[in-house]
Order: C-alpha cells, then structure tokens, then sequence
C-alpha cells in the first residue's frame, strides 16, 4: 500500500477521503503497471536527459527588453506596490 | 460560398482578389460558431470584439500581407494571449490575465491571423477525450455522442465543424494527433524543439510541443512556416534556418522508404482500423514507396515510460499554482493551509493524480526504481527509432488503436491512457508526426494514420503525408 498522506503532503494537497480513497486505488493500479518496466536491462544505459538537437545557450551580455513588474504582476493586489502578501509564515 | 470550408490557400485568394474582406470573413467565422457552438462547445472563451477591431484594422492594410493574412484562427487555451484569461482548462487558474503573448501568437499576428478565441482542453492536457476540462466537455462534430479526443480536443473541433479555418495545439503524449484522428482533420506535432514553447503553460517539458491542427497537409505545412522558429525565450527551442514546408509537397514519392512496425500488431487494434492501415500502405506501394518492416523491440515500454516521465516533470511544472501570484486562491489559516487548499479546490482529479505519481516516482527510495529506470528507457526507444530510421525515410501506424469512444465512457485512468499507445513512443523521442483522416469505420467515426518522419525532416512528413491524402492523384506525371 502507498502511503497516500506522504505523497499529500509532499504535493500541497490535502484530499478528502472520498478521493483520497479513489485516487490510492488508482495509484496501486498505475504504479504496479510501471512493473512491467523491470524486465528491461538497463544496465550501462545513459539516461535521456537532454532532448536531442537542443543546445544550451548563452545570450549575449547585452540588456534586453523585459516585460516589466508591472505586466507581471497584475493578477494581483501587491502590498507597498512591491510586495505579494502571504500569511505569516513565522512563529509556527 | 461557404467562406469557412476553405483552407487557408482558398480563403487567402478570396481575401486577396478583394471578393470578401477579412470582416466578412471573420463575421462568417463568427456566425458560423454561435450556431455550431451549443451542441460542440469547443470554445472556453470567444474574442468577438477583438477579433471584429482586428479585422477591421487589417482591411486598411494594403502593403505586406502575411502568410495568414486575415485567417480565422483558435488557439488552445493554454497559450499565453495578452490582457485576456488563459486558463489551461482549469479552475486554478480561472481569473488569471495573461501579462504577454506566447511566441507562437506574436508568431499568428505578425502574419495577420485573426484570432477568434480560445479552446478547450483537458485541464493542464491531461488528458484524452477533454473530459478532464473544469468547464464542459466538447462534442465531437462527427458524432457528437462521442469525445472530440484531447488534449486538444476544442482545437480539432473547431475546426472539424468549420468555425475556423485552422487552430493551434499542442502535443505531450499525443493531444495533437488523438484529437486529429477523432475528429477527421490534420493535425501535426513538429519535433521537439522545433516551435518556441514560450508562452505555452507548461505541463512536461521534455515532451511539450506546439503544432497546427487544419483541414489538409498543406495548410499544416502554412502553419508550421508561420510558428517555428529560435526564441531565446525557450531554452530548448533549436536553431535551425527558416525554410518552406510546402516546398516538397506534390513531389513524388517513389523509392521512398517507409517503415511499418512489426511489433505493432501485438496490439488490440480495431478491425477497420487495421485496413485502413492496409489500404494506406498498398496506396504508398502504388505510387512506387517501398515499404519496408523494421522492429521498435521497446515499444510496449513507451507507456509506462511516459507516465513516469511525464506525471514527474508535471509534479515539478505545477508546484507553481499555489495561489500566491495568481489564479484562484483559497485562504487558509497560515500559508502552507492557503497552498494546499488553493490546490486541492483548484486541480481536477485527473491533475491531482498526476501529481501525486510525480511526486512518487520522484521521491527519495524510488527515484532510481522509477524516474531513472524510465529515463534509461527512454533512451532505447530513441534509439530503436535511430537504427530504424538507418533504414528508411518515415514509418506509418495507426495513430490510434481504436476510434472515438462516447463521452462517459472511459473511466479508468489506466484504460484511458491506453488510447495513446501509439502516439507516445514518437514524443519520448521528440520526432516529428502528422495525423491524416484515412477512412472511416462502419459508424462513420474517422479513423486516422499516423506517419513519423525523422528529426526535424517535417519537409519530407509533409511531403509523404500530402501524397498519401491525395491518394496518388498528387503524383507528378
């Protein structure tokens, strides 16, 4: 059995029993089909990590155009006009 | 005339010999969705008054006109279009204002596309059949009983039912060709890398690919001159030269080497589906292809690969939605309650699922067991299609198994994963597919063929696509 709170947890979600109860079955069924993979010999094999032809670039050190905060930051109501406003997150 | 069952190459003459404006055009595009739309649905948001001030500002336009000039076109709602609402097909990002345009829309505009609005999807492109939309489903205008397919299956619908001219979608296991094939249009999904995926929300990175849905080879062909290209914006997008994807369409195919994959009769493949495979493949040999068998020995391992890699890149990709920045936002009493709270009432369960596998396969004493083992895996399927492609110029397959099935009637994940079978090995290894209606099966559902060309070879897919939809007729003599 896969400890679904664990996996809750570490994903920021929180569900209700009803669908934790789905989803763990769901998972078991998914998870116990990736078994099939084991049967690959997968020694000495790289893995793909880097999708092909796709080079890392630099730009040039040179300043470019940027969408500037105000664009980026319009789905929102900012405190200060700087600021996101969270809960405190001190003193837990 | 009906102005909205042109192609691209049809319509551009009519705007051109001054016949129809793009008002008019646009206005039919328009009138045609607000009688289509409520039995297909294919549109989460329609820009009618935009689309209207566009048109009219392109027929004052008189010199340079772009390649799309005056089009009507949908985008898939999970690309970025300035000052309006991009939603992903869920409810977690319901409210949010797009800040900048995808690379592929500034793309559409510099060419004088009129975009009409956006489609519908399953929620973050998880998905098959747009089911997993937060809002509605989509009908398939074939047979509206059945699911248009997904992802991007408002994109297909919209243009199978004429309410545009062509659309844009995209492509992570299949979401361009399985909603294609459905429905009975084009639709293409370039190599990776090939089309900018600024702008595109993201939902896995190494697989995520922007591509044209249309109503032939060619207007793929236009779409695909229009959209690809280096955007120092995509780390991943390559640097190629710009060049014309029509240019080999009409060419003959003989002595063209294409492949059929022995290991995919080892499928449950429908009975009309496998003659038209048959029937394609005789028409392929009829205009001189040689077709020649060559074996993809891992890919009954693509599926399981890809919902290891896939769901992981997700659990990273979607850690973003937390209801800080935008989007909805579900306050709880401290902020780690307001993330989690903001995610489980935003997310779908099809997403939340996902998530949760991500974060399995990612977690410490399974990483290796699953992420890694599939990454490994990954890379002999790539290479079983290297050595294949030694031997040959494209492979043909079916694009899916089966045809469309009815809304409601799939629902284990598993089994609906399973409708992907066949696009899934060709996205782990990035190479570029095109899905063309071939046939229908005895409920008159379309049945599309699937043909995989070599890396950053669309040139030559296209080429072999467009023969195959002429059936020979395209033949040069």
């Amino acid at each position: 059995m896969i400890d679904i709170k664990k996996y809750e947890k570490l994903s920021a979600l929180s569900l209700n029993p009803e669908e934790e109860e789905k989803i763990s079955k769901d998972l078991e069924d998914i998870i116990g089909y990736f078994g099939t993979l084991k049967e690959v010999d997968t020694e000495n094999v790289e893995p793909y990590v880097y999708t092909r032809g796709a080079k890392l670039f630099l730009r040039k050190d040179v300043k470019g155009k940027s969408l500037g905060k105000e664009a980026l930051t319009k789905n929102r109501e900012l405190f200060k006009g700087s600021f996101y406003r969270v809960k405190k997150i001190m003193g837990e | 005339m009906d102005l909205l069952n042109s192609s691209i190459k049809e319509l551009t003459a009519h705007l051109k010999s001054g016949k129809v404006s793009v008002k008019e055009a646009t206005e039919a595009a328009l009138t045609r969705i607000e009688k289509t739309e409520p039995k297909i649905k294919a549109f989460i948001r329609l820009h009618k008054d935009e689309a209207i001030k566009r048109a009219e500002e392109l027929d004052k336009k008189k010199e340079k006109r772009g390649a799309l000039f005056g089009i009507p076109i949908a985008i898939k709602d999970n690309m970025n279009l300035k000052d309006t609402e991009t939603t992903a097909g869920s409810k977690i990002l319901q409210g949010y204002i797009s800040p900048y345009n995808a690379t592929v829309v500034e793309k559409l505009k510099n060419e004088g596309a009129v975009i009409i609005g956006k489609t519908n999807m399953d929620e973050f492109a998880m998905g098959s059949s747009t089911e997993n939309s937060a809002f509605f489903n989509t009908h398939n205008p074939v047979n509206t009983e059945y699911v248009p397919g997904g992802s991007s299956g408002g994109s297909a619908a919209a243009v199978k039912s004429n309410e545009v001219i062509a659309a844009l979608g995209s492509d992570t296991g299949g979401s361009i060709r399985e909603p294609a094939a459905f429905c009975g249009v084009v639709g293409l999904k370039p190599t990776y890398g090939r089309v900018s995926r600024y702008g595109l929300i993201a939902f896995a990175s190494s697989l995520d690919q922007i591509g044209p849905f249309a109503k032939n080879v060619e207007d793929s062909a236009i779409m695909l001159n229009v959209i690809t290209g280096f955007d120092n914006h995509d780390e991943t997008s390559v640097q190629k030269n710009k060049q014309d994807f029509t240019h080999l369409l009409g060419k003959e195919i003989k002595r063209k080497k294409i492949g059929i994959i022995k290991e995919v009769s080892n499928f449950d493949i429908q009975e009309e589906v496998e003659d038209s495979l048959q029937a394609s493949i005789d028409v392929l040999k009829d205009m001189g292809a040689e077709v020649v068998e060559i074996s993809l020995p891992h890919l009954k391992y693509a599926l399981p690969t890809y919902y290891i890699v896939a769901p992981a890149e997700a659990s990273a990709n979607l850690s973003r939605f937390d209801g800080v920045r935008y989007g909805l936002v579900e306050e709880g009493k401290n902020l780690k309650e307001t993330y989690e709270k903001t995610r489980t009432t935003g997310f779908g369960t099809e997403v939340k699922r996902r998530i949760l596998i991500g974060t399995f396969t990612l977690s410490a004493g399974y990483y290796d067991a699953y992420y890694l083992k599939a990454s490994r895996i990954r890379r002999l399927i790539e290479q079983d299609f290297e050595k294949a492609f030694e031997k040959i110029d494209a492979l043909i397959l079916p694009t899916t198994a089966r045809t469309a099935f009815k809304l409601g009637e799939i629902s284990n994940p598993l089994e609906m994963y399973m409708n992907d079978i066949f696009t899934i090995p060709v996205s782990l290894a990035g190479l570029p597919a095109i899905s063309i209606p071939y046939g229908n099966d005895r409920k008159g559902l379309p049945i599309g063929m699937q043909i995989v060309g070599k890396w950053f070879k669309e040139d030559e897919l296209l080429q072999i696509a467009s023969a195959l939809e002429n059936g020979g007729k395209n033949e040069q003599l």
